[in-house]
């Protein structure tokens, strides 16, 4: 049998003003899936997340990724963990006033040496991976632009090249098209899907509309006010699960 | 916490009014000159804070919970209050006058005015025989400014991140390094420049280099509060993008704040220099050398021609510093 490259087992998570964010989550990823979580704002999807590549630290429960326990580690194995796993953003998160490839070659500060990347010195092997990951998600010409120059979906692309450049065995994305148009939104998912499917990329993905769920997920999770309230595919989200999700008055929108 | 503050508020009150009415006040309406008892002084201040004090307790009429917004008077305690407010004010007033001699008589006595006229006509009409001599005192202070700039600008840079609440928040030895700092800051700050120039020109004797260690000082105060309140304001966004590639500290510190911060801190730090020249003037006059310690020279000779020359080159030379660094930090937004 496969052996899950992410287990979470009653995971819970209290932000030191007492507000209990997560509340005993417990699911397995396994290799090559494209898992959504989907769930109102507030109900700790992005918690979550944070707690899988530890921006933040469990309050209790664990989380096993690769066979290693990374629920407490600090330190020097906390970043190699991190740099193990990519992430993107719903507002991108680039540094405004540098160029597209700096942004790119910072996913490899983690395998960089501290005083190296200070001085701007990246190996020449990163470079080549750098304007490689800018081929790969469509944009080499803009390498040298600044990137707050760059449309929103543009911006998104090079978010996308930065953790490509991790080379991640998994790839957290947070409402990566929460701020984007419909159409721009379904060009960002399906270079996700093609990382996904053609680099055998693990993707776990924050998402707000149910159509781009049942375009790109191959498994769903919901969570509701910190609790996990569904597991299954995306053509099972009824309608009756959509409202125990979003709430009785909710109505689904389409994106297309 | 409050209410306390309100209770000092109320005995300082009490026993200033006392203490200006006792020694200030009376003995100048009876005409006593210089000679004011001390003792009485000490026991009507003493009587002021009681009453004060008295007042807020027992009559609810207290005026630092009304200046703090902790109190609300009704009925009689509002005329209590009204009254001591007043009374405060008034006693303040007539006290402050007479601290401060204010005496019209003199600023419109014949000498006076003559003599006011005579420094006038001396000053719109310079002495540019000294003009050399004052030009290089010019260069002295503005360079003292700049070398003082230069040097605080990296041990600001290197102090502003570990005062910094958002760099620090992470566990309580960093909070507890953030909060000492803070306090360190402050301090230095609330000593004025002109007193590290004295303490300096006693350290490395009177001169320029005096004013500059002073002015190291004060800058390294003042910028390191603007550069860390800059890092306070930063976008965490990119901070979590590249703690999330598994850079180090120091490499989410330059890569993900330094670059949201290096235009604010050249603006601050291009005022700063503007302000520097300003002080630099001032810190010469107790010895830090420059157009500040030559002008103090030339007014201790009453040479008001002379000093004429150097009240108008000080005043171009700040006007046309702050034209310009309002145009460059103009230019950097």
């Amino acid at each position: 049998m496969m052996q899950p490259l992410l287990s979470v087992r009653n995971l819970t998570l209290t932000y030191p003003n007492g507000y209990q964010a997560l509340k005993g989550i417990s699911f397995d990823v396994m290799p090559g899936e494209f898992l959504v979580i989907i769930g109102l704002s507030g109900s700790g999807k992005s918690t979550l997340l944070r707690c899988l590549n530890r921006l933040l630290e469990p309050t209790s429960g664990s989380v096993t990724f690769s066979n290693h326990d990374i629920t407490h580690i600090q330190g020097e194995a906390l970043r190699e963990h991190r740099a193990r796993i990519g992430m993107i953003f719903q507002h991108f998160n680039l540094i405004p006033r540098h160029s597209v490839l700096k942004n790119v070659l910072y996913g490899a500060l983690g395998t960089t040496p501290t005083l190296n990347a200070m001085l701007g010195r990246f190996s020449d092997d990163a470079m080549q991976r750098a304007q490689k990951a800018l081929q790969v998600v469509g944009i080499p010409e803009k390498a040298d632009i600044r990137a707050d120059s760059l449309s929103g979906g543009q911006q998104q692309r090079v978010a996308i090249a930065r953790a490509l450049m991790q080379e991640p065995q998994l790839l957290l994305a947070d409402e990566p098209v929460a701020s984007l148009d419909p159409s721009t939104s379904h060009s960002v998912m399906s270079y996700l899907e093609r990382i996904n499917k053609e680099m055998n990329t693990t993707v776990i993905c924050n998402l707000h509309f149910l159509s781009l769920v049942r375009q790109y997920a191959t498994r769903v999770i919901a969570l509701k006010g910190g609790e996990m309230v569904f597991e299954g595919t995306p053509q099972e989200i009824t309608d009756e699960w959509f409202r125990t999700i979003y709430g009785d008055d909710a109505v689904e929108v389409e994106i297309r | 916490m409050k209410r306390l503050l309100a209770i000092v508020i109320d005995l300082l009150l009490g026993a200033a009014v006392g203490a200006l009415l006792a020694s200030v006040i009376v003995p100048a309406l009876l005409d006593a000159g210089e000679t004011s008892d001390f003792t009485a002084g000490l026991y009507a201040s003493a009587l002021g804070a009681a009453v004060f004090a008295l007042a807020g307790i027992a009559a609810k009429a207290s005026i630092g919970g009304v200046s703090l917004g902790i109190d609300a008077p009704e009925g009689r305690s509002i005329r209590i209050v009204s009254h001591l407010g007043w009374l405060t004010l008034a006693v303040f007033i007539v006290g402050g006058w007479i601290i401060t001699a204010i005496s019209p008589i003199e600023f419109f006595s014949g000498d006076g005015l003559a003599g006011a006229g005579r420094i006038f006509q001396a000053l719109v009409t310079p002495e540019f025989d000294i003009i050399g001599e004052a030009l290089s005192a010019m260069v002295v202070t503005i360079f003292t400014a700049f070398m003082a700039t230069v040097i605080a600008v990296p041990i600001s840079f290197v102090l502003s991140f570990p005062a910094a609440r958002n760099v620090m928040s992470d566990t309580p030895l960093t909070k507890s390094i953030y909060v000492v700092l803070r306090i360190v800051l402050n301090i230095m700050r609330s000593m004025e420049p002109i007193i590290w120039a004295i303490v300096f020109s006693v350290w490395v004797g009177i001169g320029p280099f005096a004013g500059m260690l002073a002015l190291v000082v004060h800058t390294v105060a003042s910028l390191t509060k603007q550069y860390s309140e800059q890092i306070e304001d930063v976008n965490s966004g990119p901070i979590e993008a590249i703690s999330a590639t598994g850079a180090s500290r120091i490499q989410v510190l330059w890569f993900a704040i330094v670059p949201q911060c290096v235009i604010p801190f050249l603006s601050f730090t291009i005022y700063r220099w503007d302000i520097n020249v300003r002080m630099a003037t001032i810190i010469g006059f107790v010895g830090g050398g420059g157009i500040g310690t030559l002008l103090t020279q030339y007014q201790g000779l009453a040479k008001y021609n002379e000093v004429g020359t150097l009240v108008i080159l000080i005043t171009a030379v700040v006007w046309i510093l702050d034209v310009m660094s309002a145009r460059v930090r103009e230019a950097l937004r």
